[in-house]
């Protein structure tokens, strides 16, 4: 196939799947065996060679994380008063009035954990999910590698949540200051959540599928 | 050729439904949006109404963070203050909860409290922590809402949805007069003030003020308001008097109210009350009240009007009926050269000298032509009786010369006049003070004084003092003759005497000596006659003693003294004689004498010795009898002691232990003075059981 070779010659190596082998490959613990039975041999899970519904799940979680992300930035996140008076703060609030302040260090790091990492999640994952089915401009590695960073990066969105979890248990002096969280709270742990669920349901082997439909 | 073939058939496995394959995890997100809209939904449902409140500034006012409150709840959250147009004006836009906008309609009232602090006390002191809050009044009826407000300086008075009264207050001094002072009622704060505000026309002030219900029920045209504001001090007859109303109005001013009369109406909007500036000239306020439709008069007077000022009352009857209004010369040409009359000009009200309510000039007009018909009369009088100051007193002289009230002279209806007594009666009232300086009180005081100090010499003289010790020294006298030994042995003494008489007596019977003591017994018969008429003096010389001891008795206070003094001397006399003193050892020294008589007569042989038993028998009978003599003198010179002594007592009056020890003294005396007595009596009844035993 010198045909395939010239095509593939900017590719690391060629490579064969488990599903051109005739074989099936297991999700959890990478045994690769032969189609037939409805578990892995090895260590029992679930066994497709390729999960039909997978992009539907990915869609539907992507969504329902864009969805509660909406309140999460409307409403406010912290009700704090001090001395009778109360404030909120929307998350958007809370960055600006630490930009305010002065606290640049920590209005980047509230503005990346609670806007800029659940946003890129929002893209990374609508972007891979379309790339299985459309022509896309990364290829197969590099939507590897996204897909990890996404699934790595994901868990680190909730630092907002734990820091309102923490004031509002710590910071309890009645009159002289009390911090409670807001709906914007619950909001966004639940848009976190939903996209962490959105990205597991990604199979990243259908990377490797396009990639192939690409290649032919 | 035809070369038929079938048509070929598209086939294909059936696309599977999409909606077959679809997964259960699109519930998520469509619970989610659900969800999302849900809550987007209420929390826009149930969004506030913004309404906009306009002030002059907003000190204090935060978008975001100024709460609006409604009876100290917070109903609605400012969002923005931003300006107005022309930059004259703050307006604060808040969103208020939905539930109360309906009630937001022309009669809410917003104003921003602050702390403050007035004499009143302290005011908005959580604002201090929490922040300046937009405080909100409206009423329970709902109306038609309204987005714009005009937002006050302070806390209003009178708050929407309180029940009471709003009334309009006027007076001409607004000194003391300031926004949110109380309202009294008997002392209880039942309203406030607004806001004082200059009229038009700038010739008083009015203060709007807000009566709390039920207290504004008792606003009637009786009601009169006057000043408590600082406290008032006034000096008359009743003496100094000092009011003082609450700190609170010493400070910052006060109106207090009541009812003048009894059944007053009640009255309707737009009724001006006056402030009086005090409470008596709010209660004299009834008097002089409806001056509005008074009706003007002139007298003329040819006598000095000083001390006549406009103002002045006009008094009918003692009842006070207008006013002097204004004072003028008047130049009127006689034959006799020009002649200068003075004119006041009276301003009478018709409704304070009995005419209906409502009457004209005309009918007081005709009053007054008929008054002067019966002699009325205008006379200056004085104010009162040590002021200078004149009022004008109309009054019906009875023998006045004719006059006429001249109803059409100009400018004004000419009131007769008379000559005022007033010079007579400073001439009296100087007699009377001229006479009463007249009297000689010096004198008189001098004279008493004198007379005062004569009597205290008296009382502090000597012998005024020094006269109950010696009654006491007197007493005591009597107390040792009585108490000593020799008369208080007398009588026992006497008893063994007459035993041993006896005994001797019955010896000589048997001795058949009977017929030597015929001789015996006669003298001592003599003897005991002797003291029969001793004794027979007895009852008349007490009736002396009573006599003198009721003289005693009625002596007068001063007499008294001399009195004592004389019974005191004449006792110390019969205390002092010698005989007195000498007579129970001379009557012992008899008794003695018997005795050793008897002894001799027992110790010698019966018989033999009866001559001179006999003998000395009748010495010593002798002796009796001298002694018994000497007794009813005795007895009554002690009677007559203690009787003056009684008297003297008498006099003295039961008191004192000097008194008592006197009275126990006398007792002793007195029974001293029985015991001689009834010897007497006894020797006199029988003068032979003396002798004989029988």
């Amino acid at each position: 196939m010198p045909a395939v070779g010239m095509e593939n010659a900017r590719r690391t190596q060629a490579f064969l799947t488990a599903r051109r082998a005739g074989l099936v490959g297991c999700a959890v613990c990478g045994r690769v065996q032969a189609p037939g039975p409805a578990t892995c041999l090895r260590c029992g899970s679930r066994l497709t060679s390729r999960d039909p519904q997978s992009l539907q799940r990915v869609w539907a979680w992507l969504l329902a994380g864009i969805v509660a992300y909406v309140p999460a930035n409307v409403y406010p996140m912290l009700l704090t008063s001090t001395m009778g008076r109360t404030r909120e703060n929307t998350i958007i609030g809370g960055v600006l009035e630490l930009a305010g302040h002065g606290s640049w260090g920590v209005a980047a790091i509230v503005f990346t954990a609670s806007v800029v990492i659940p946003i890129g999640k929002f893209i990374a994952i609508a972007y891979l999910a379309l790339s299985v089915t459309s022509a896309v401009v990364i290829r197969g590695h590099g939507r590897q590698r996204l897909y990890e960073v996404v699934e790595f990066i994901g868990r680190w969105s909730m630092i907002d949540v734990f820091v309102v979890a923490i004031l509002a248990a710590l910071v309890r002096f009645n009159f002289a200051a009390t911090v409670n969280p807001g709906i914007a709270a619950v909001s966004f742990a639940l848009s976190v959540a939903f996209t962490m669920l959105s990205a597991q349901s990604f199979d990243p082997r259908l990377i490797w599928d396009a990639y192939e439909a690409d290649d032919t | 050729m035809t070369d038929l073939r079938p048509a070929e058939l598209d086939i294909s496995a059936p696309r599977p439904s999409p909606w077959r394959n679809l997964s259960f995890v699109w519930l998520v997100p469509i619970l989610a949006l659900a969800v999302s809209l849900g809550v987007a939904w209420q929390s826009f449902a149930a969004r506030g109404v913004l309404i906009e409140i306009t002030f002059l500034n907003a000190s204090g006012v935060t978008a975001g963070e100024t709460t609006v409150r409604f009876r100290d709840v917070v109903v609605g959250r400012v969002e923005r203050v931003h300006f107005a147009d022309d930059l004259s004006q703050v307006i604060v836009a808040a969103r208020i909860d939905r539930d109360l906008a309906p009630y937001l309609d022309a009669d809410a009232q917003f104003w921003v409290v602050r702390p403050e602090v007035t004499t009143r006390g302290i005011t908005g002191l959580s604002t201090v922590l929490s922040g300046v809050y937009i405080e909100g009044a409206w009423d329970a009826v709902a109306g038609t809402p309204q987005t714009r407000f005009a937002g006050l300086e302070g806390a209003p008075v009178v708050r929407p949805g309180r029940e009471g009264r709003q009334i309009t207050l006027r007076s001409t001094d607004g000194k003391l007069i300031t926004a949110g002072a109380p309202v009294l009622f008997r002392g209880i704060e039942v309203g406030r003030l607004d806001q004082p505000r200059l009229t038009v026309s700038g010739d008083s002030i009015v203060v709007d003020a807000f009566i709390e219900a039920p207290h504004d029920r008792r606003l009637t045209d009786a009601t009169r308001f006057w000043d408590t504001s600082g406290f008032s001090v006034s000096l008359g007859a009743g003496g100094l008097s000092l009011d003082v109303e609450s700190l609170a109005t010493l400070v910052a001013g006060g109106i207090a109210f009541d009812d003048i009369y009894e059944g007053g109406k009640p009255v309707g909007p737009g009724y001006v009350f006056d402030i009086y500036p005090d409470e008596a000239t709010a209660r004299r306020s009834v008097f002089v009240r409806s001056s509005g439709n008074a009706v003007r008069l002139a007298v003329a007077f040819d006598e000095s009007v000083s001390g006549l000022a406009p103002g002045a009352p006009v008094r009918l009857g003692g009842l006070e009926v207008g006013k002097v209004e204004a004072l003028s010369a008047e130049l009127r040409d006689t034959g006799a050269g020009p002649d200068i009359r003075l004119i006041a000009n009276l301003a009478i009200d018709p409704a304070l000298i009995g005419l209906p309510r409502g009457a004209g000039r005309e009918e007081v007009l005709d009053f007054f032509e008929e008054a002067v018909g019966r002699g009325l009369r205008a006379r200056l009088a004085t104010a009162s009786l040590f002021s200078a100051t004149l009022v004008v007193e109309l009054a019906e002289i009875e023998d006045a010369a004719p006059a006429v009230f001249d109803r059409d002279a100009e400018p004004l209806p000419l009131l007769p006049s008379v000559e005022s007594d007033l010079p007579d009666f400073t001439a009296t009232a100087e007699g009377v003070l001229e006479r009463i300086n007249a009297l000689p009180i010096e004198e008189l005081l001098q004279q008493a004084i004198a007379t005062l100090a004569s009597v205290e010499a008296l009382a502090r003289a000597e012998s005024t003092v020094a006269l109950p010790d010696s009654a006491r020294s007197l007493v005591e006298d009597l107390r040792a003759i009585v108490n000593d030994e020799a008369t208080r042995s007398l009588p026992t003494e006497l008893r063994a005497a007459v035993a041993d008489l006896r005994q001797v007596v019955a010896e000589l019977r048997e001795g058949g000596a009977i017929d030597n003591l015929a001789a015996a017994v006669e003298r001592a018969s003599a003897a005991a006659a002797n003291i029969a008429t001793a004794s027979e003096d007895f009852p008349a010389l007490v009736e002396d003693l009573r006599a003198l001891a009721a003289k005693a008795n009625a002596l007068e206070a001063e007499e008294l003294v001399a009195a004592a003094t004389r019974v005191l001397e004449s006792a110390d006399a019969v205390i002092g004689t010698e005989e007195a003193k000498a007579l129970p050892p001379a009557l012992t020294g008899a008794l003695e004498e018997v005795r050793a008589t008897l002894a001799e007569l027992r110790a010698g042989g019966v018989v033999e010795n009866a001559n001179a038993t006999m003998a000395s028998a009748r010495s010593a009978a002798d002796a009796v009898a001298e002694a018994a003599r000497g007794l009813p003198q005795l007895s009554a010179r002690l009677e007559a002691l203690v009787a003056q002594a009684e008297g003297l007592v008498g006099a003295y009056g039961a008191r004192s232990d000097f008194n008592a020890e006197t009275l126990a003294a006398l007792r002793e005396v007195r029974a001293a003075a029985r015991a001689v007595s009834q010897l007497a009596r006894a020797i006199e009844r029988n003068p032979n059981s003396l002798i004989l035993g029988r």
